[in-house]
């Protein structure tokens, strides 16, 4: 799911710090976005503006964070509306919606403990590639 | 480009995979989700019974009674419905009206007995009443209109005698929607007609409440929570076409009789 893989030059001190805390910045707005699964993409959204002039290491780091943030973004949207349809209308709760909520948490706990390894590697230099994320990543995010 | 598209599918199979094996569990069962609903209906049926049961009489005479329990039996037995579920009350009050609480309460006035010409109309109400209960259009209806949060706090106590006196108001005094209405109708005549009553009598009793000059006019709450009588004859006239059976009314003339001089007195 996650590969380790040879970066095409080997990233500066500054441009690890800056990568790693594209993911850093994920992880903190998971404690404001949990109820409200936006938060996080928001927050990611910004870092990526803000370094999109940066170097490739940063940027294809800050694009890989930003795109599981929106596939997050879409399986918690899902749940989320799914629930306050339940608070607030006639809507009940059943097996297939608890389901969700436990398939959702799953993958929004891989998508922690992948974050949290990736902070650590990227700071270190190391460019980790995400399953799937990472070669869309490949696609969008091209060196200057 | 293939490679993450062939990638974006497995995660997305995957997580649909995992979803799909999930929900093969009875979660329900295991968080006891259906006990705990059932309770706070059950909670929620008590505290509105007890507050028409404060406001009004409850007519308990032998002959009114019977004749009811017999009439709401009959149904039960002929629909194949639960019938210790269902707790019947007739209350004294002149209003033409009968409506479904929480929890299999259901409450009939005097009014409506009084005012209906014969069994079957008074059994088309009662049978519309009892398809709410069955098709659960009373929780749907709570839950929508007050919300599930205030409905647990009226059942843990943190709710004011106010709140419960003002939904309990709205339950007999306001239609659902004209969708579930429309549900409780159809599904009356189906009640009706597997119960051998024919069901145009109910349609009669609509188009004799809608007509204005009805001398019970000031007092018709049902037909005035119950909008669009003259359509609603209509259709079920139409979905009863096709379905006679022989009908045999369920009380006997005599009783029936016995049943309104009660009330009367």
């Amino acid at each position: 799911m996650i590969n380790l893989k040879q970066f095409s030059y080997e990233p500066g001190e500054h441009e690890a710090e800056t990568a790693s805390n594209s993911y850093l910045m994920s992880l903190i707005a998971i404690i404001v976005g949990l109820p409200l699964p936006i938060v996080n993409l928001i927050a990611t959204l910004i870092f990526y503006y803000g370094n999109r002039k940066s170097t490739y290491f940063v940027r294809w780091h800050c694009t890989q964070a930003l795109l599981s943030q929106l596939s997050m973004l879409l399986i918690n949207s899902f749940g989320f509306w799914w629930t306050i349809s339940i608070i607030f209308t006639d809507e009940t709760i059943t097996s297939k919606y608890i389901a969700y909520l436990f398939a959702a948490l799953f993958f929004n706990l891989t998508e922690f403990i992948a974050t949290i390894y990736t902070t650590i590697q990227t700071r270190k230099g190391i460019h980790v590639e995400w399953w799937f994320f990472g070669s869309l990543t490949n696609l969008i995010c091209k060196p200057n | 480009m293939k490679k993450s598209i062939s990638q974006g599918l497995i995660t997305i199979l995957l997580f649909l995979g995992t979803w799909y094996a999930l929900a093969q569990v009875d979660w329900m069962n295991i968080f006891k989700v259906q006990q705990v609903t059932d309770k706070t209906e059950q909670k929620l049926g008590e505290l509105f019974w007890e507050v028409f049961k404060n406001a009004e009489r409850e007519i308990k005479s032998t002959p009114v009674v019977n004749s009811i329990d017999s009439m709401v039996t009959h149904f039960c037995k002929a629909n194949l419905i639960d019938r210790s579920k269902l707790k019947i009350h007739v209350l004294d009050k002149e209003d033409i009206n009968a409506f479904a609480l929480p929890n299999g309460h259901l409450i009939v006035y005097s009014g409506l007995i009084l005012n209906a010409s014969n069994q079957e109309e008074l059994a088309g109400v009662i049978c519309h009443e009892i398809a709410h209960i069955e098709l659960n259009h009373v929780m749907k209806k709570l839950v929508k209109e007050i919300g599930l949060s205030v409905l647990i706090s009226m059942t843990t106590g943190n709710s004011g005698a106010e709140v419960i006196k003002e939904t309990a108001k709205m339950l007999s005094s306001t239609a659902f929607d004209r969708s579930l209405e429309k549900d409780a109708d159809i599904k009356a005549v189906d009640y009706l007609v597997k119960a051998n009553l024919n069901p145009k009598p109910f349609a009669d009793f609509l188009y004799k409440l809608s007509d204005t000059e009805h001398e019970a006019t000031k007092y018709l709450t049902w037909i005035s929570t119950h909008p669009d009588s003259k359509a609603r004859a209509e259709y079920i006239i139409e979905y009863s076409k096709g379905k006679e059976s022989a009908y045999k009314p369920i009380l006997a003339n005599d009783t029936w009789e016995k049943l309104k001089a009660e009330l009367e007195n």
